[in-house]
């Protein structure tokens, strides 16, 4: 068989490249390269100049962000497959700035160890790169390979402490149940892909509404997908790896998975439902609503009795995931539709993104300092650090939903969600999430109690000493959940720009 | 050829992948098992492309390659980790990799 | 057909019965070639389904260095040679039980789908035609053209799987 002289030779055409669609993920490439080659090139002696170039290229990517939206139309390449809609840029900006957030927390992290650094924000950058291209992606091809680019950077960002057995045992988890969780959802995809014939999710969505989807198997295939992305969100009961992990892992490292990463899968989880699988809230909306019920509990019970400051700000996030999960959980009840969900869940996870970064951002701070992670070790912060003090302050009242910042708008417009689908089942998780609510205020209040009640555990009261770059990060989190509080229309006019425009 | 005698099969695979990875302790073992599961995967997509004509078939195949690519990148990433833990505690025991509980 | 289906057969008996002596046996090594038995099979199997390239990625990439990167894990972390009780965990059991609970559901629900659908016979289909709709070149142009974004994704990520495998397996 003669394959080079066959019939299809010379048929090929290339394709159409919108190229200014594709700049923001284009500019990301030519930088992380850059950071590879100039680190391969200065061998270690142009640390800072590596992770300024990371820096700026990150900054540099949001500008044809900003350009696309300032364009505003809708760009859908190959047959639907890739689009820029408002949906994706929003989520673009969101993954661009925490990653940037992430860099000035890393900078002085990476400085105070023998780390490699270069490699480092190659990676980081790899991870930001699937983000950027998961938020555009609307094929199950395109999804998978997405995930893949955000999840194995951040395996191996987890294990970058080497020598600490901690350290490789959270990478060690999250790569095996991160490599499991995706086996699972790829059997799913398959089974989705075998009743439609189809890749692209519009089309699946099209098929999934005609005649032949309310088989068992489309059930099936939805159910593994959806279990696939749990793992990736942390939600109970797929949640295992994420304390150890979060532990374990550098804590800039912690911070971007608990925010970027998490928000990567949401982004992939409303993309699948609310296009692909709109068809069938029958089964992933009783199945979101057990994961939303128990995500929260679960997650809000295991944090009350943490000692250690990362794990129950993990266990939080945990928790946290739930609330953004209610919306899901009753989508296919709401008058204006299933979208209308969307723009609640968008709205909470950009609130929490400052949130909850800021709190890393602190814990970071503080670190340098005390050496510790116990809670214990917070006792009297106010007396040497009034600054930090007010800040984690903020933070963790934010995250406890406390107006008038950042947190409690995020709450309002998620239980507005569950009063407008004001079904049975809405209620009753209103009244579970409202309960949960309760219990996170007792451990966010214990850690406040800590530092402004508490004497100083060693009485060693010498001020922290806080890098540029964390005071930037600190500050960047601060402003914006204290703006966010204030001024809540500022997320909540992305929160609607985030619906996708083709919705039927 | 029934289009349901790959299915099963692929079924058969995908299940004794999942088994493979509840029961095993050794992290190369569960790799394997992990190996298992894309085959599944992939014998399915294949399957359904031959069911589906020619759009379909290309894109299954597109797809199957894909998850070739990515398994391999993630095997190796996981051998490298594999032997990061070795390295620290000379075991790739999962049971003894367990310092953090609660 | 006839031949199809014995090969068939034969090949689906030897990839079961391999898969389930990778998840089974005491010896790590034993695994490792079981797994190249299932991994071939498999290969072979792809080619009954009129995907030729994909069998042959199957046997470069698969057989050809996945197999070798799991044995080079299994030979530098000196997994015991011989016999091992220690592959196993306490939960084999529950294991068993929902790998057995999840293969009744999947059956099920296939046989409920597709009964006995048979896949679209291609006899007096010619080579040409089916080259030309389904082979090589018709995979090659789609992965440069619909699904060039996946693909520039994909060299993206082997590159920085290649970085970060080497930062972290190497000694300092």
């Amino acid at each position: 068989m003669d394959v080079l002289s066959g019939p299809v030779a010379g048929v090929f055409r290339a394709p159409d490249v919108d190229y200014h669609a594709f700049a923001p993920e284009l500019v990301l490439v030519a930088v992380l390269v850059a950071v590879l080659v100039v680190d391969l090139v200065l061998e270690g002696r142009g640390r800072r100049l590596v992770g300024g170039l990371a820096g700026i290229g990150l900054l540099a990517a949001m500008v044809p962000v900003l350009t696309l939206a300032v364009d505003g139309a809708n760009r859908s390449m190959v047959g639907g497959a890739y689009v820029v809609d408002d949906f994706a840029l929003v989520f673009k900006g969101l993954f661009l700035i925490a990653g940037y957030v992430t860099m000035l927390l890393s900078s002085d992290y990476l400085a105070d160890d023998d780390y490699y650094e270069g490699e480092y924000y190659f990676l980081l950058l790899s991870s930001v790169l699937g983000m950027m291209v998961m938020a555009s992606s609307r094929d199950l091809i395109s999804i998978f390979v997405a995930l893949e680019l955000l999840s194995i950077p951040a395996y191996m960002l987890a294990g970058w402490r080497k020598r600490d057995l901690k350290g490789n045992e959270a990478t060690l988890k999250y790569y095996l149940l991160g490599v499991f969780a995706t086996g699972v959802m790829l059997y799913g995809m398959s089974l989705i892909f075998g009743i439609t014939g189809e890749t692209v999710l519009t089309e699946i969505g099209s098929k999934l509404q005609g005649p032949g989807a309310s088989l068992p198997l489309v059930s099936l295939g939805i159910v593994f997908v959806i279990v696939g992305f749990a793992f990736k969100i942390s939600a109970v009961p797929f949640h295992s790896w994420a304390p150890d992990t979060y532990e374990g892992a550098p804590t800039p490292i912690t911070a971007f998975l608990s925010v970027a990463s998490k928000a990567g899968g949401f982004v992939a989880l409303m993309q699948l439902v609310f296009i692909g699988f709109l068809g069938r809230d029958d089964v992933w909306q009783p199945m979101f609503w057990v994961l939303a019920a128990l995500t929260m509990t679960v997650g809000n019970l295991i944090a009350l009795r943490q000692t250690n400051i990362v794990r129950m700000l993990a266990y939080s996030s945990v928790a946290q995931a739930g609330y953004m999960l209610l919306p899901f959980a009753v989508a296919g009840d709401l008058a204006k539709g299933p979208g209308a969900a969307m723009g609640p869940m968008t709205t909470y996870l950009l609130i929490y993104a400052a949130m909850n970064l800021g709190a890393f951002a602190l814990v970071l701070a503080v670190a340098r300092k005390t050496r510790s992670g116990e809670i214990a070790s917070y006792g009297g912060l106010f007396e040497y650090a009034p600054g930090l003090t007010v800040l984690m302050s903020i933070f963790v009242f934010a995250l406890a939903g406390i107006p008038p910042l950042g947190g409690w708008y995020g709450k309002l417009v998620v239980f507005k969600t569950l009063l407008d689908a004001n079904t049975p089942w809405a209620i009753v998780l209103g009244v579970i999430a409202a309960v949960n609510s309760v219990i996170a205020l007792y451990y966010y209040a214990s850690v406040a109690r800590e530092m402004w009640m508490r004497p100083v555990p060693d009485g060693d009261t010498t001020p922290v000493r806080v890098p540029a770059g964390l005071t930037a990060a600190l500050s960047l989190c601060a402003v914006a959940t204290v703006v966010i509080g204030v001024y809540p229309q500022v997320v909540a006019r992305f929160g609607d720009l985030a619906v996708f425009s083709l919705l039927p | 050829m029934l289009l349901n005698q790959f299915l099963l099969l692929g079924a058969v695979l995908f299940c004794t992948g999942v088994y493979g990875v509840l029961a095993r302790r050794n992290a190369v073992l569960v790799l394997m098992s992990i190996e298992l599961i894309l085959n599944a995967v992939n014998i399915n997509l294949l399957a359904f492309g031959a069911m589906h004509g020619e759009a379909a078939a290309v894109a299954s195949q597109v797809f199957a390659l894909f998850v070739i690519t990515v398994a391999a990148a993630e095997v190796g990433v996981g051998l490298a980790i594999v032997l990061l833990i070795y390295r620290n505690r000379t075991s790739v025991d999962l049971d003894q990799v367990d310092l953090m509980r609660g | 057909m006839v031949a199809q289906n014995i090969a068939f057969g034969v090949l689906a008996a030897a990839t079961s019965l391999a898969a389930i002596r990778v998840v089974t046996t005491r010896n790590v090594v034993h695994a490792a070639l079981y797994l190249v038995v299932v991994l071939a099979s498999v290969g072979a199997l792809y080619i009954l389904l009129t995907a030729e390239f994909v069998a042959a990625v199957q046997i470069l990439v698969y057989v050809g260095a996945i197999v070798v990167l799991l044995l080079f894990g299994v030979m530098l972390t000196k997994a015991t040679l011989g016999e091992d009780d220690q592959l196993d965990n306490d939960q084999r059991w529950l294991g068993a039980v929902i790998a057995l609970f999840l293969l009744g559901t999947l059956s099920f629900v296939l046989v409920d789908a597709f009964g006995d659908d048979k896949l679209p016979s291609l006899e007096g289909v010619s080579r040409a035609t089916l080259e030309a709709q389904r082979g090589s070149g018709a995979v090659g142009d789609a992965i440069f053209s619909t699904f060039l974004v996946p693909f520039e994704v994909v060299s993206v990520l082997l590159l920085a799987a290649l970085v970060g495998a080497i930062v972290l397996a190497r000694r300092d």
